[in-house]
């Protein structure tokens, strides 16, 4: 039984996973969304109510019954390195691939279904609270009188993306900001604006989950550092043990959000309370991994390795 | 009129030219010049970022 591996050829964090694979001998395709159709391929046909077929890529072949699981890691958009690529070759493309690969008993990390809706934010936020963690208040509105009055309330608030996607044209980065006390909000009208109320924090805390599996890292942070991922200040990331009531939260929203993977982020208070921020349904690894060594692509290995007796 | 997250917006780091390491279609993974994976030089994983929670912000949101 295969393992199939929807990611482009730059993922290297995909590639620590792939040699763990290697090294317990378990076949594995890997496989570029952005490639079909040329380099990869597909056929599958309806037969007495089953869909049967195969996939090819890099000269391999693998069938669709023959997949043990399906790890969507960091695919590129469907066709996307066509000769003629086009928002309808992409959508045919999407269709064709995903439809077929939704009629495999494959396991998934995680379901393309799941995975859509785990990326909404404030259903995230909504989720988060049900399964135990603090939240810290959150306001995404059009109105600019609204957000200036949840700004005033909290004082000190941050604004940040609602979608997490930076805008590509022109390119920009977005990270989360403080809103300074004598801010304009008339742009708030021009587009959704999530603002939070800003937790003066002492660490972040990502804590990656697999399966069953918690991994939890830490990194200090400097006095007024908002958002982690920007400006280097000499701390690294560190093993951290992960509270109880933490670990509990993690896997009750992992169920009810149907996720096999996902990536916490938290704020890491004054008095040691981990606030969510966000949970990442495809979160990166690879960079704690590799200054903690936590084995969590060991972990991603093992569970789509899992074959059920 | 601008969105109000854009006030705060920074330009977008470009994406490292990475000549160190390239994809191996046999072993489906990146290989550095002397045919070793890439991943067993982790100082030049680390160097170039390509691993980081911002790695993907160019095409990918899940970070």
């Amino acid at each position: 039984m295969t393992v199939l591996i929807l990611t482009s050829e730059q993922d290297v964090t995909a590639d620590m996973v792939v040699a763990q694979l290697h090294e317990r001998g378990v076949p594995l395709v890997r496989f570029d969304p952005g490639d079909l159709p040329g380099e990869g391929a597909l056929s599958a046909e309806y037969v007495r109510g089953e869909f049967r077929g195969y996939l090819s890529a890099g000269g391999r072949v693998v069938s669709m019954s023959g997949l043990r699981s399906i790890w969507m890691r960091r695919p590129n958009e469907p066709a996307a390195h066509a000769a003629e690529p086009s928002a309808w070759l992409s959508a045919e493309s999407g269709q064709a691939l995903y439809g077929m690969l939704d009629c495999t008993n494959a396991r998934w990390m995680n379901d393309p279904g799941a995975a859509t809706k785990a990326r909404q934010k404030p259903w995230q936020l909504r989720l988060a609270h049900r399964s135990g963690f603090p939240v810290p208040a959150t306001i995404i509105t059009t109105y600019p009188q609204v957000a200036r009055q949840f700004a005033e309330q909290y004082r000190h608030v941050v604004v940040k993306t609602v979608s997490g996607k930076p805008p590509s044209d022109p390119p920009m980065a977005l990270p989360t900001t403080l809103v300074p006390p004598d801010a304009d909000f008339a742009g708030v009208a021009a587009g959704p604006t999530l603002l939070q109320r800003y937790i003066a924090k002492r660490a972040d805390v990502r804590l990656t989950s697999v399966g069953d599996e918690q991994f939890a890292a830490r990194k200090v942070s400097e006095p007024g550092q908002v958002d982690g991922r920007y400006g280097d200040t000499g701390h690294v990331w560190e093993p951290v043990e992960v509270p109880a009531r933490i670990t509990r939260a993690v896997a009750a929203y992992k169920d009810l959000a149907n996720l096999a993977y996902g990536a916490f982020d938290f704020a890491e208070d004054s008095e040691g309370t981990w606030w969510f921020l966000e949970c990442n349904q495809g979160g990166q690894f690879g960079f704690v991994e590799l200054e903690t060594g936590l084995p969590i692509a060991e972990a991603v290995a093992g569970w789509l390795s899992f074959t059920a007796e | 009129m601008r969105p109000f997250v854009w006030n705060y917006a920074r330009p977008a780091e470009l994406s490292p030219v990475i000549d160190q390491y390239s994809y191996d279609p046999i072993l489906q993974l990146n290989v550095l010049t002397d045919g070793r994976p890439a991943i067993m030089d982790r100082a030049l994983l680390a160097a170039v970022g390509t691993t980081t929670s911002k790695a993907g912000s160019a095409t990918h949101f899940d970070d």
